[in-house]
This record gives C-alpha cells, structure tokens and sequence, in this order.
C-alpha cells in the first residue's frame, strides 16, 4: 500500500498528459470530422476527392506511424521542414487530431445516411434553406444517432494516449513501465489500468448524460425506428 | 386565371416514363382529387408541382407565374416564391422528431418569416386546436399515433398560410381506425375553398369532399369530371375495372 502511494503521483503526473491531450483533440477533432464529412458530400467533386483521400489515408495507416511520421519525419521534409519541426506535445495533438477527425467523418456520414430523405423534403417544401434545414433540423438528428459511437471513440481516444510515450511524452504508461523496471514489480501497471478505468468512467457517465440530454420522447433507448 | 396549369409534363426515371404529356388546370378553390391504381404516375406529378421532382418536359404555372417551361426550371431564386404558396402533406407526415408539436408548427415561420413572440404562438395554438389537438402542443412526434401525427403535419404546412395545399397520400400509411380524423380535417378545408390537389385512395373522400375527380393510369389522365360523373358514370373501361375493384 505504502509503494502504491509513492508510486502514484507520478503516474497522476502522467494522467495529466493524457488529459490535456484529450481536452485538445476531442473538441478540435469533432468540428473537423464534420467539416470532412460535409467536404465528402460537396457537389464539387475536387474537395469530395480530397476529403475521402484524407479519411482513406488517416484510417489506413496506423496512429503511431503518423505519429512518427508528424514527430520524426516531418522535420525532414526538404526547404519547409524547418519550419514543421514540433515539440512532443503539440505534435501529438496534431496528429491525434487529424486521425480521430476521419474516423469522426466517418460516424457523422453514418449519422446522415440514417436521417429519412423526408426530412430534406419536409423542410424544402415549408421553405427553409440548405444551411438553415441542415443546422435546425438534420444536426440534432444526426447528433442524437451519432452519440454513442462518439461516446465509444472517446474511450478509444483516452486509450491511444499511450501511444505517445512512444514520441517521449511522459504519460501514464510512462511512468508505469519505468517504476515496473526499477523495482521488479507489476503493481505500477495495476495502478495505470486503475487511472485509466476512472478516467474512462466518467468519460462513460458524461456521454450518458449527454445521450439522454438529446433523447426526445419516443425514441429513448437508442436505435432506430 | 387557373390557380395551377399544367401543360404537357413529361417525366422518367431512367427508361421509366412516369408522365406522359399530363396536361389539367386547377381553379381556386377546387379540391380535385387524382386517383388511379398504384404506379400510375400520381404522386409523381404532385412532386413535380412542388419541385421535389424536376420534370423533363412541358410546363407548370402556379398563379400565371412560371414554375417550369417546356421543361425547363426557372433559376431558383424565382421559384422559390412560387413554391412558397404551396404546402404539402406527405404519405410519412414528416414531422421533426426532435422538436415537440408547437416548435414542429413554429420552426418554418421563424426561420423563413422571421416570426416570434406571441403572435406567433397564438397562431399555432389556434391551428392546433383546428385540428383537435390543442392538449399536444408540448407532445413530441413521437408519442403521437399517425392520425394525430398527419393532423400535426397538416397544422405544420398551414403555419405557411399557403395558397394551394398537395397532399400525397395523406391517409395511407394509417391504420383504417385513424383514417377518419384525417379525412374530416381535409374536408373542413374543402368547406373552407382552401385549394387543394390530393393524391388518395380514399375513394369516400374523392366522391364527397372533391368537385374534380382525375383518373390517371400508366402516366396519363385518362378521365376527369365531377365526382357523380367519374363514380356513376365512368367513361373508360380501365376507370370502371379500377373503380370495380376499390369500391
């Protein structure tokens, strides 16, 4: 008990890390999900091309290649890879980012495909725009549908942190690995599950108040009808 | 003036020729009824008046004023008015499940009209209590049954005050028990000389509450006229077999 205590704020240190990176890419990574998602239906075929060439490459290659790729490669990039060089944490948000934003692309399109046409129909017939139908009637919609898949790449997001002890960043894993090799003891890595699981219970709780936040009457439980 | 002309509407989904030179007047305050097996085409044409479907030939003019000529679309920021002083009624009512009863009613006129406050509210309220449904106002959707929800849907498209109401089936995705309280809404509308153009198989509805009967098959009207004439006294052999075996 004594070495759980003494070991553990080291390990809080590194659960700062996978916090403060959560905090960065969940909120920039969203908006851009649907930014892409918006891109991939563009009528301009150009931009629908480049968004979906984007979400092919970013779910195809591994989180921590483009990790490396942002960390270690960029730099290398001749004339303009001076200016690309970043430091570990940004890099990580960087690049965090951008993968979760394809994957969020991908949820969002689901999230549209699964609101009836009737909708866009009702809406172009009482007059509203393109613009206005999409924000006050096919959004909430889609956010109500969309939700527990989000909820579900949250969790992933706070696991994948780990990742970035890899472009040394000290996170919780970090930290849990070197007091498992100082002192020939498995508790530090109980420890880290034991951070993760309470990080991801109330990353969990928080999503489930949202989710009934945007329940409306005759649709609670979730699914379709 | 017609209220609505149609001239020589043309239209296919692919090889499929839907409509095939459909030509009728609508007069105010008529209601006309369009029956005809399904297939026929009728639901097609009333999306076409409404530009939910893009014609590809003839004409459409709502008020005199051009919607579609020998096929082609006037640019958008024209039609767009003209499109305004219609509403429709869907087969699927539509409604926002998302938003309760009176936000169902409110949302277009805010956004569009830039309506608020409580002259707005009023109109809503008295809208739904038009149509039977004044204790729903914060009901949502989907706590409706269908009759009820097509009652809302109807309130949602008079919001718009439009000059011609479509509807599309409005009665078929009922249950038979609800079918009622839909159909004496549409006919107090009828009594009221609101226009209307509705796609039905309610036949009861076509005879009673209709002054014009179109009869359409494979993409043609094949007969028109008054109710008495269409149901005692059909002209065309299809009009009677069709008539013999829905009556």
């Amino acid at each position: 008990m004594e070495y759980i205590l003494q070991i553990t704020p080291a390990l809080l240190r590194g659960a700062g890390v996978t916090l403060g990176l959560f905090a960065v890419v969940l909120p920039l990574s969203l908006p851009l999900g649907f930014l892409t998602t918006l891109l991939q239906r563009c009528r301009f075929r150009p931009l629908a091309w480049l968004a979906n060439g984007y979400v092919f490459v970013m779910r195809g290659t591994p989180l921590m290649l483009q990790l490396f790729f942002f960390y270690f490669g960029l730099p290398f990039v001749p004339w303009i890879g001076k200016y690309l060089t970043m430091a570990a944490f940004p890099c990580a948000c960087v690049s965090f980012t951008l993968n979760y934003a394809a994957y969020f692309a991908e949820i969002f399109r689901g999230g549209l495909l699964s609101i009836d046409k009737g909708q866009y129909e009702a809406s172009k017939v009482l007059g509203l725009s393109r613009a206005q139908t999409m924000l006050r009637v096919i959004v909430p919609q889609m956010i109500r549908v969309t939700l527990p898949s989000i909820g579900n790449e949250a969790i992933t997001l706070v696991k994948d942190t780990a990742l970035v002890t890899a472009i040394a960043l000290p996170e919780i894993l970090h930290y849990a690995k070197g007091a498992v090799t100082r002192d020939f003891t498995t508790a530090p890595f109980v420890v880290a599950a034991v951070i993760y699981l309470l990080i991801n219970l109330v990353v969990a709780l928080a999503f489930q108040q949202m989710e009934r936040r945007f329940a409306y009457a005759g649709r609670e439980g979730g699914g379709l009808r | 003036m017609s209220v609505i002309e149609v001239e020589g509407l043309q239209k296919s989904f692919g090889r499929l020729q839907v409509l095939k030179d459909i030509s009728f007047q609508v007069e105010q305050g008529d209601c006309v009824a369009i029956i005809g097996p399904s297939g026929s085409g009728k639901s097609t044409l009333l999306r076409c008046l409404i530009e939910l479907e893009t014609a590809d030939g003839g004409s459409i003019r709502i008020h005199g004023q051009l919607l579609v000529e020998r096929g082609i679309y006037a640019p958008a920021a024209k039609t767009r008015p003209i499109i305004a002083r219609m509403g429709m009624v869907f087969q699927q009512f539509n409604l926002y499940p998302h938003l309760n009863v009176v936000d169902n009613l409110e949302l277009a006129p805010k956004l569009v009209k830039g309506l608020r406050g409580a002259e707005l509210r009023g109109r809503s309220l008295e809208l739904l209590h038009k149509v039977g449904l004044a204790e729903k106002a914060s009901s949502f959707p989907g706590q409706l049954s269908g009759g009820q929800q097509q009652r809302v849907a109807i309130a949602r498209a008079l919001m718009m005050e439009p000059e011609i109401l479509l509807f599309d089936e409005p009665t078929s995705a009922l249950d038979p028990e609800l079918t009622g309280e839909v159909l004496s809404v549409m006919k107090e509308l009828a009594r009221e000389r609101m226009t209307m153009v509705v796609v039905t198989h309610e036949m009861g509805f076509a005879r009673d509450a209709a002054n014009r009967v179109l009869f359409m098959h494979d993409g043609c009207i094949l007969e028109e006229g008054s109710p008495e004439r269409i149901f005692s006294n059909p002209q065309r052999e299809r009009t009677r077999v069709f008539l013999q075996s829905v009556l």
